[in-house]
């Protein structure tokens, strides 16, 4: 099915790239261009595959890159589609940006919303850019791996060092040291020894 | 003499005012603010504001063993606990390719149904305390409260279990159990009936719900509505018989869907409506898989330490409010390197504002309150 769907994309939207993963585990997926993902969304909602509902935009943080997974879903052919798009990472001032596809589906309103809330993802021509889940005025992207709470959020502490859990200190240590990659292990808190520093460079 | 001059050539315009409903408001079920413009009594436009029970519990996953989490998800919809871990533990199950033995199949279908009545249960009693009724809620608490005192016994807890874990449940079910399901659901079918004759058949329920905060067919797949909410907009489709998990091809019953009965199609009462008679096919499929459930062990052979190999799944089921789906990613390791929860609640209430503007305030609180959303899901 996913050669298909490619191969649709393909024919429809020329430079959409489309290549199906088939990994060994798991679902199989289809990567398009982050540049042609509206001409995709638009292809496939109107196509022969009626892609009529989107499910969830889920942003993941893969450290050298990001990647958008768009969960499409057929209510009347009754099929799924992972459609990913990969993304540089950026930095604060230079957030990673593509087109915002709320034109397609309304859900993706609210879904772009968290994608940028989250991860630090910004959709052009979105309709109501604001962050959704954290206070507009909130510092950072909490589901980055690199990110790091911020200290005062308006003159009050955020980590008031009396209700910090230290056990959670402990298991991320412990974490940090027995994991493949320590850069892909996320806490949100800077730690005693300085490693805080390291990732955030 | 007294000379009246009328300077305002034009009619008369009201100025919008702005309305903050919440976070605290006990129609809003929870702490979800809707910035309200209304002119006079009527809505002009709706925004909701989330967030105010944000817990980051994705974030909190990525540095959780696999099993760890599964207390997390119970924490999304705690209305219907079973339901959001039963998901989880399936997505995990899924990249495992672990194999339930058949009794575990069964008792997560038993328990899984029991905990949509309790959900639907909870919707009934708290939309008819929306709308000025306070002695349904009564009835549909002492309903409920029997199926709590079984999943207090069977799993210890009475709103956040961890009881279903990967490859099976974590405690079997005694044949008293059984026994007292059985007869739970045979007073329970006589009062659903009486419930549904007491509120839904009321003139007074009919007029502040039928007709109100109608949701269209193109809407329903514009904005990703699920569960009751899609069925009550007229749309044959539920999980559970277009793309069966775990053991519901088994089963016989009925999708329910919204008619318009008492008014048009889409409305209020039709997504009340959809939700009780939901609560009689649970009732079916449990009694059936009473008659079929049979002996043996709840729990399959899963590694002691859980790794799944490096890829991602998909995995979405029908829990009582709607499609929950969770996109998880492993990297090989022992905790999860990303989890993202689909909430239904979450879709469900980004369509508010396209539904609100033109109704009445007071329809408002009638429409968030058949749209049945928990904050614990929406926020996370």
């Amino acid at each position: 099915m996913h050669n298909e769907v490619a191969s649709f994309i393909d024919s429809k939207v020329s430079g959409a790239n489309a290549t199906v993963n088939n990994p060994e585990n798991g679902d199989s997926s289809v990567s398009v261009d982050a540049s042609k993902i509206l001409e995709v969304c638009q292809a496939l909602k109107n196509g022969e595959h009626e892609y009529n509902v989107l499910q969830v935009i889920s942003a993941v943080d893969y450290v050298d890159y990001l990647e958008l997974v768009y969960i499409l879903a057929s209510f009347s052919k009754n099929t799924e589609l992972l459609l990913k798009v990969k993304l540089d990472r950026g930095n604060d001032n230079n957030l990673p940006s593509l087109e915002s596809v709320t034109s397609v589906w309304s859900a993706a309103n609210w879904q772009e919303r968290e994608a940028y809330d989250m991860m630090g993802i910004r959709f052009n021509n979105h309709p109501d850019h604001r962050r959704i889940l954290t206070p507009d005025d909130w510092e950072g992207y909490p589901l980055r791996k690199d990110y790091i709470v911020q200290e005062k959020y308006h003159d009050m502490v955020v980590n008031p060092e009396a209700k910090v859990n230290t056990a959670d200190h402990m298991f991320m240590k412990k974490l940090k040291e027995t994991y493949p990659d320590p850069k892909k292990v996320s806490g949100s808190w800077k730690s005693d020894d300085g490693d805080a520093a390291e990732s955030e460079a | 003499m007294f000379e009246f001059v009328n300077e305002a050539s034009e009619p008369i315009k009201s100025d919008l005012m702005t309305v903050n409903m919440g976070p605290q408001h006990p129609a809003t079920h929870g702490v979800l603010r809707v910035e309200i413009q209304t002119d006079s009594e009527v809505v002009a436009r709706a925004t909701p504001h989330i967030g105010y029970l944000h817990r980051c519990m994705e974030k909190h996953c990525e540095h959780l063993d696999y099993r760890g989490v599964i207390p997390f998800t119970d924490r999304l919809d705690y209305l219907a606990a079973m339901n959001m871990e039963w998901t989880y533990v399936l997505a995990v199950e899924k990249m495992l390719k672990t194999e339930v033995p058949i009794r575990a199949e069964y008792v997560r279908v038993i328990i899984g149904e029991l905990q949509r009545i309790a959900s639907h249960l909870m919707f009934f009693g708290t939309y008819a305390i929306d709308l000025g009724a306070f002695t349904p809620f009564l009835y549909a608490f002492q309903d409920r409260e029997n199926i709590l005192r079984i999943f207090e016994e069977v799993s210890g807890a009475r709103l956040l279990y961890n009881y279903i874990w990967v490859g099976g449940v974590w405690n079997d079910l005694t044949d008293d159990h059984l026994v007292r399901i059985e007869n739970f659901l045979e007073t329970f079918e006589e009062s659903i009936k009486k419930y549904h004759k007491l509120v839904g058949e009321n003139q007074i329920f009919i007029s502040r719900t039928a007709h109100v905060g109608v949701i269209s067919k193109d809407q329903v797949y514009d904005y990703g509505l699920t569960g009751p909410v899609l069925r009550g907009s007229g749309i044959d489709w539920d999980l559970r018989k277009n793309r069966p998990y775990s053991i519901y091809d088994k089963f016989e019953f009925d999708v329910i869907k919204g008619e318009g009965l008492k008014g048009q199609l889409g409305d209020c009462w039709d997504r009340y409506y959809v939700r009780m008679m939901e609560m009689h096919e649970s009732i079916k499929i449990i009694r059936q898989a009473l008659a079929g459930i049979e002996a043996g062990p709840v729990m399959g052979k899963v590694p002691k330490i859980i790794k799944p190999a490096k890829g991602e799944v998909y995995m979405r089921t029908e829990c009582p409010r709607g499609e929950l789906g969770i996109h998880l990613v492993s990297d090989g390791t022992k905790v999860p390197y990303r989890l993202k929860v689909k909430s239904s609640c979450f879709t469900h209430v980004s369509a508010l504002g396209e539904m609100a503007p033109g109704m009445l305030i007071a329809d408002l609180v009638a429409s968030i309150g058949s749209i049945d959303i928990v904050l614990g899901e929406v926020d996370r």
